[in-house]
């Protein structure tokens, strides 16, 4: 509605300033064509009243568009100070600059809104994944990226873990580029596929030892199921950027706590099989890494 | 002897499996325990997929091979394409996992091995999947007589008897009632550290289907 009036507004701005214009045209038409025949005897003097009346006409179109334009509404925000003159650049491939500028000023306005959204979004939900380290910036300044480390440290990292462990075995292959592909045995209890993009986790998955490991189908057995999806919720627990090794031995520790996966009863209920879902305890406690059952773990 | 499978116990892994002798109440017939346990088991969320049936045949060598031996010939719907053959020679049993055609070599061999008809044994019921338990209720016959029940549990997941014991336990004991003691089978015993293969189940069957052998009449436990 209200741009309607503005359309309006424009469209009647635009036709008094043609008609400004034209009269003004008509002005020096006259005065070019000088005296004609038509003037008769005394021409001079009627010439000069012509002239009068044309420019009186100039004087009230100029008026109607002082008017007209005075109604206009200027727009508030793209009042870019003293920029605003570079509208008024009379070389030809300068001309386009101002409105680059206006472009390219919205486009910041924007995003400068939107990430000031995603901030206060952010901050209350307080993500372990994200860098934000509200109230000290001073380590801001040392933080590297643990996404691109050399293939060869995290080879180091992954085959020191391997070692502490005589149940556990741990290769690594990379079919992906320089991103490692980490495939665990554990004892005779189950598999896993970690896929790491520099030293941070990327994905898991668990399978049971007879299947055949890959990234993405899930095992058949419900069971496995499950410990991928703690195993999911454990990478997320332990992700630490600032600190992509001890994250990586965390989670291996955790993991390798499931060597008792179908042996060890739940802590809680002292039962092996849940009454209802008749899977055994698939969670491990993160800190104590004791074994209970999804629903008894509250 | 191309047939021969080489592939299994590295490939042909399976879930650790349990086989249980179920006692008949007195009074009461075979199908009626089948029904109560298949009551049981849908209560607790299963389905039912199929039926299944393990069989066995029993060669004695001819004597003129000098000390008779048993050759035992069993058949799993659970492996369709494969044979299982035990040969007990005194205290050792030799077993041999072949294709379906060592059905046809042992008619050839029947002049040095004859078949003992009226001891064809056979357990067969419903099969069940309960999360990842497979649960199958079989009856046993042995020439149309019916001998008595056996019920198979096998956890899909867990290839290690010492680990999944305890859950198999409690597993049964909740599936067949405190009156049912349920001990580790014989079988399993010696092989607790292994890998579980096709083959240890068919053990269990024999073992089972030797004891409703020697009995007459209905097996008490």
């Amino acid at each position: 509605m209200n741009q309607a009036i503005n359309v309006e507004q424009l469209n009647s701005a635009l036709t008094s300033l043609r008609t400004l214009r034209s009269s003004v045209s008509h002005v020096f038409e006259t005065l070019s064509n000088g005296l004609r025949a038509e003037h008769g005897e005394d021409g001079k003097d009627k010439f000069l009243i012509e002239l009068q009346e044309l420019l009186n006409s100039v004087n009230i179109n100029l008026r109607d568009l002082e008017q007209t334009v005075n109604g206009l509404p200027i727009p508030v925000p793209f009042n870019l100070g003293n920029t605003t003159y570079l509208s008024q650049e009379t070389t030809q491939d300068r001309q386009a600059l101002y409105t680059q500028l206006v472009n390219s000023y919205k486009w910041t306005d924007k995003i400068h809104e939107y990430s000031s959204f995603a901030h206060t979004l952010l901050s209350q939900n307080s993500l372990k994944r994200s860098y934000i380290n509200s109230g000290s910036t001073k380590r801001r300044g040392k933080l590297q990226s643990n996404h691109n480390v050399a293939p060869l440290q995290v080879d180091n990292v992954i085959n020191n873990i391997d070692r502490s462990y005589n149940d556990m075995k741990i290769t690594i292959s990379r079919p992906f580029a320089s991103n490692a592909v980490v495939s665990i045995n554990l004892s005779h209890v189950l598999k896993a596929v970690v896929a790491f993009k520099g030293l941070l986790m990327e994905w898991v998955m668990v399978k049971g030892y007879g299947e055949t490991l890959d990234l993405w189908t899930e095992s058949r057995h419900h069971v496995f199921r499950k410990v991928t999806e703690n195993a999911h919720a454990a990478m997320l627990h332990f992700y630490s950027p600032t600190l992509p090794e001890l994250a990586v031995r965390s989670f291996m520790t955790w993991l390798h706590s499931y060597v008792n996966l179908f042996s060890e009863p739940c802590k809680r209920c002292s039962c092996h099989l849940h009454h209802t879902s008749l899977l055994p305890p698939a969670w491990r406690d993160f800190r104590t890494l004791e074994p209970f059952h999804d629903e008894c773990k509250q | 002897m191309l047939f021969f499978k080489k592939k299994f116990r590295d490939t042909n892994k399976m879930g650790v499996t349990v086989l249980q002798q179920y006692p008949v109440p007195e009074n009461k017939t075979g199908t009626y325990v089948i029904e109560l346990l298949t009551k049981r088991i849908l209560a607790l969320g299963a389905t039912q997929q199929g039926q299944f049936l393990v069989d066995c045949e029993s060669y004695l060598s001819h004597p003129q091979m000098g000390t008779t031996k048993t050759v035992h010939i069993l058949h799993n719907s659970e492996q369709p394409a494969s044979v299982f053959s035990i040969l007990e020679s005194g205290t050792k049993n030799i077993h041999v996992i072949a294709d379906g055609l060592f059905d046809l070599l042992m008619m050839k061999l029947s002049q040095h091995y004859t078949s003992k008809k009226q001891t064809k044994i056979e357990s067969k019921g419903p099969r069940f999947e309960l999360g990842d338990f497979c649960v199958k209720l079989g009856s046993v016959t042995m020439n149309q007589n019916f001998k008595g029940i056996l019920i198979e549990v096998e956890y899909r997941p867990c290839v290690m008897a010492n680990a999944v014991w305890g859950l198999l336990r409690e597993f049964l004991q909740g599936l067949l009632g405190p009156s049912v003691p349920v001990q580790p089978p014989q079988h399993l015993l010696s092989r607790m550290n292994e890998i579980y293969t096709p083959i240890d189940t068919i053990y269990q069957y024999l073992e089972h289907f030797s004891a409703y052998r020697k009995t007459t009449g209905l097996r008490s436990a």
